[in-house]
């Protein structure tokens, strides 16, 4: 009994030295982190076909340790692609003329030992035998629709950027704070961009 | 001022911004508790809300840490009061937060992990695998038929495929068949929904699995919590020359199995995600924790400083006042503070005060009337002719007025509070006063009434003193106030008057007489002393001769007595009294049977101021007196002696006239100067009565002693060198005998 009191008054003040030795993390340079997880967009390309955008794109998704051990205990990880297509102007802001986000749902079926990835946008949804595979096919992107050429001012130059970000805020209460000190959940890739051919 | 006001506006500010965002901080901790998702989403702006209360807090304390020390370095007032006020509500206030902090870390801890059990984790893992193994008999029924299926199915070219695959379906229940060939080829494809989707071709994993084990089955999650049995089984005529050939088809799990199963998948997996964040969320809660306090002691530190402020401020103003007061300054008031103690504290104080500075207002008021009696009393002080000095009982002297100082001839102005015996040092006529009074006020004779005699180089002075003890103010021992007046020329006059007129009626009434009975006494002679002979002519010869001398006698007494009564008025003049005495000493000749006259002048006497006619009377006088008290005496010497005595006004002359003759009784020493007093055979008694007169007029002063050893006469005069003719004691109110016998 007073094992377990100690125990838990041991733990007690761990757990209050934690917020401290975090804060303490805080301010060293985000390098000490070891940050292993990586995303980056290798290619991404957009063709004209019927009057529509679509876009190709090959995304690399390297998932930080924590991030693995976070979807391998059951926590779903939610990525999304966010795409703007942007007017440029000689000498002002450049405005902006579409938005589109794709979210993509990983999860991790017990009972099939399998990983899920779900097409939030569309619902579809398929399954993989590793975590490996999932997150290869989820890099691929074959003729996503993007945006319609009525949108697109004739004669004028776009360009269009891509990037993959892990959506923090979908992530579970508990482990939006830890995302907020740590980088392991911080994971977003630069952004990509290209000129919009016709 | 304004500076001041500012500084109290930014003050106010930042409190209300710390209350804000601390009120903002705590609703959103409110809202935030509800679940641990709502506390994720709004734990940034929590975050973010405590940090700023927490950061304006902090510069709250720290302009009040800041004004703190520099009340305490500069010792203001109530600063070290406030100082150990506000210790005393930090560590009231950080105590129990920081133990309440500690428990209720340590009860997220245990409360978080009583969620979780080892046991239930196990139990639920056996039912996941339960699970399985249910399924897994599913799945080798289903991986079983697409066998049998297989078997039935004819070559891929066969235009019998198709109906063969879609006959198969329907019996077997599938929902999806297909038959794949090479590079993605579908040779059949049937499905039990109107799904126009493409069947979905078996990836890499799927057909290396074929490739090694010649079949596979497996278990695939599809849609909302639902499963599929994915089977892939290489055809028959794959082994007959088809390189890819295959079955696959999918089968829905059991109706009863199926939802089981993902119930018991989710919760498993919502149990070992719970699991996973324990962590997480135990930090979290925390660190949240951790800030809230942060939060909560910075308020309490700010309390602090406020409260002690607050509670300090009516006893600073207090003190101050209190300063204030004790500098003299009764127009403080203090402002009214609170309606409990400290502010009664503050009512009593300026009640005080008032009364305070009425008392004060009649304590001036009546020193003002005291001050004014007091310079009333010193102007008729100073405007009396009386000397008035008063003593303290120890005898220092506590005032003098200015006819004190004229008589006493001493400047009294800075001499208070020193004995008499101490300023009379250099001050002959205060000595002699000193003295004269020393011994009946030593033996605390209250009242004293005498007649005092004083001499110095400008002549003698008669005082009448009286005094009287003083009123004691806060001692018993009570002063005596010393009253004189200078009575020399009252009492001269008055004696000088009495014996003018005793002269006068005696030369009148004498002198009358006296010719007509000398001249009878020479008719006698004349007719009968030729006609008478023998014994009666002899006779007759010795009376009328003893009547006519004896008359001749008398009128020279009573010319002698007019004379004194005529008291005449010196002429003062520079009159070198050496050369003086040797004149009159060369009328008296040495003669064998005479006394010898002999000279002892000082070389240092010079000039004084005198009349020369009277000094020469005076001398003739007093010679004369020597010689006759010589008479018959072959041994007589008479010795005249003058010296100068140094003193404040220019000193005295000192001139004695001695014998050795039979002097005089000491008895009669005190009245040899009055009139018809004399020790000699024959002679008036008014020698030295004229003498003295002369002398007094001259302002100078004549004593009578032994000569040496006892024996002898002398006569000592002392003249002042220098005669203002300024005597202070009225000499010219003194009425001169000669007027009044006019």
């Amino acid at each position: 009994m007073v094992k377990t009191i100690r125990q838990g008054m041991l733990s007690g003040i761990r757990m209050v030295l934690m917020p401290a030795m975090m804060s303490v993390l805080l301010l060293l340079p985000a390098v000490l982190s070891a940050n292993d997880g990586l995303f980056e967009v290798r290619s991404a390309s957009t063709r004209l076909n019927n009057g529509v955008y679509y876009l190709n794109a090959t995304i690399d998704y390297q998932l930080s340790s924590q991030a693995i051990e976070a979807v391998d205990n059951g926590v779903p990880l939610t990525f999304d692609l966010e795409i703007e297509i942007s007017r440029s102007r000689r000498w002002w802001f450049d405005p902006e003329i579409a938005q589109l986000k794709q979210s993509f749902e990983l999860r991790y079926n017990a009972l099939s030992r399998r990983y899920v990835v779900l097409n939030v946008n569309s619902g579809e949804q398929k399954s993989y035998s590793t975590l490996y595979a999932a997150l290869a096919d989820m890099g691929r992107l074959v003729d996503v629709l993007v945006v319609d050429t009525a949108l697109i001012e004739s004669g004028v130059s776009h360009y269009v950027r891509l990037r993959a970000v892990l959506d923090q805020q979908r992530l579970p209460g508990a482990l939006q704070m830890l995302a907020f000190w740590s980088d392991g959940y911080r994971l977003e890739s630069e952004w990509y961009s290209w000129t919009l051919n016709d | 001022m304004d500076a001041k006001r500012l500084r109290r506006r930014a003050n106010t500010a930042l409190v209300l911004l710390a209350l804000v965002f601390g009120l903002t901080a705590i609703f959103l901790l409110g809202q935030s508790t509800q679940n641990s998702d709502e506390f994720g989403r709004l734990q940034g702006a929590i975050l973010l809300a405590n940090l700023i209360c927490a950061i304006v807090l902090m510069l709250l304390i720290i302009g009040n840490m800041f004004r703190l020390f520099k009340e305490l370095r500069h010792k203001e007032s109530g600063a070290r009061l406030k100082g150990r006020m506000v210790l005393a509500f930090i560590g009231l206030g950080i105590a129990p937060m920081v133990l309440v902090y500690l428990f209720a870390a340590q009860f997220i801890n245990r409360g978080i992990e009583t969620w979780f059990d080892v046991e239930v984790e196990r139990g639920l893992g056996d039912a996941l695998e339960l699970s399985r193994t249910a399924l897994d008999q599913n799945l080798r029924e289903e991986l079983a038929r697409t066998y049998r299926i297989a078997e039935f199915l004819p070559a891929p070219n066969d235009p019998e495929l198709f109906p063969v695959l879609a006959e198969l379906r329907r019996e077997t229940e599938a929902i999806e068949l297909t038959v794949f060939g090479e590079h993605h080829r579908i040779f059949a494809h049937t499905a039990s929904t109107a799904d126009v989707a493409m069947p979905e071709f078996p990836d890499k994993d799927m057909l290396r699995q074929l490739a090694a084990e010649g079949s596979v089955v497996r278990l695939e999650p599809v849609g909302e919590g639902g499963y599929q049995v994915r089977t892939l089984v290489a055809l028959p005529a794959m082994r007959a020359g088809f390189r890819v050939h295959m079955l696959q088809g999918r089968f829905p799990v059991g109706e009863q199995l199926g939802p089981l199963a993902d119930s018991v998948q989710q919760t498993f997996t919502r149990y070992s995600e719970l699991s996973y964040l324990r962590d997480p969320l135990k930090q979290s809660l925390v660190l949240t924790l951790s800030l809230v306090l942060l939060v909560s002691l910075l308020t309490a530190v700010y309390g602090a400083f406020f409260f002690a402020r607050r509670l300090v401020s009516p006893l600073e103003s207090l003190v101050r006042g209190t300063k204030a007061v004790a500098e003299g300054d009764l127009d403080t008031r203090l402002p009214e503070t609170t309606r409990d103690e400290i502010g009664f504290l503050v009512d009593s104080f300026n009640d005080m005060i008032v009364r305070l500075s009425v008392a004060r207002a009649e304590t001036r008021r009546s020193e003002q009337l005291v001050e004014a009696e007091r310079s009333n009393l010193k102007a008729i002080l100073a405007g009396i002719s009386t000397g008035v000095v008063a003593l303290n009982p120890d005898l220092t002297l506590r005032f003098a007025n200015d006819a004190a100082g004229r008589i006493l001839d001493t400047d009294f102005s800075n001499l208070t509070g020193r004995t008499l015996d101490e300023a009379a040092a250099d001050k002959p006529l205060l000595k002699q006063f000193a003295e004269a009074i020393s011994e009946p006020l030593s033996e605390r004779c209250a009242v004293l009434r005498e007649q005092i005699v004083l001499s110095n180089d400008q002549g003698r002075r008669v005082l009448i003193c009286s005094s009287a003890a003083l009123q004691g103010g806060e001692t018993d021992e009570s002063g005596v106030v010393l009253v004189f007046d200078d009575a020399t020329a009252l009492l001269q006059a008055q004696r000088d008057a009495a014996w003018g007129e005793v002269a006068r009626r005696l030369a009148h009434e004498i002198k009358n007489p006296l010719t007509p009975i000398q001249l009878s006494a020479e008719r006698i002679r004349r007719k009968f002393l030729d006609a008478e002979s023998g014994e009666k002519a002899h006779l007759l010869d010795r009376a009328t001769h003893t009547i006519v001398q004896q008359v001749e006698a008398m009128r020279d007494m009573v010319n002698a007595f007019s004379e004194y009564a005529r008291a005449p008025q010196v002429n003062l003049s520079k009159v070198e009294i050496n050369q003086l005495i040797v004149q009159v000493a060369d009328l008296y000749p040495s003669l064998p049977d005479q006394p010898k006259l002999v000279l002892k002048l000082d070389d240092n006497l010079g000039a004084i101021d005198a009349d020369g006619i009277r000094m020469r009377q005076i001398l003739h006088n007093v010679i004369r007196n020597a010689f006759e008290a010589l008479d018959g005496r072959s041994d007589g010497v008479v010795e005249i002696v003058t010296h100068f005595v140094p003193g404040e006004h220019g000193g005295q002359a000192e001139i004695l006239v001695g014998d050795n003759g039979p002097g005089f009784a000491e008895e009669d020493r005190e009245r040899l100067f009055e009139p018809y007093m004399t020790t000699k055979k024959k002679g008036t008694g008014l020698g030295l009565a004229i003498v003295r007169r002369l002398i007094e007029e001259h302002g100078g002063e004549v004593s009578v002693s032994a000569y040496t050893n006892d024996t002898g006469a002398c006569v000592r005069i002392l003249l002042p060198v220098e005669n203002s003719k300024e005597r202070p004691a009225a000499a010219a109110e003194t009425p001169l005998p000669r007027e009044r016998a006019g």
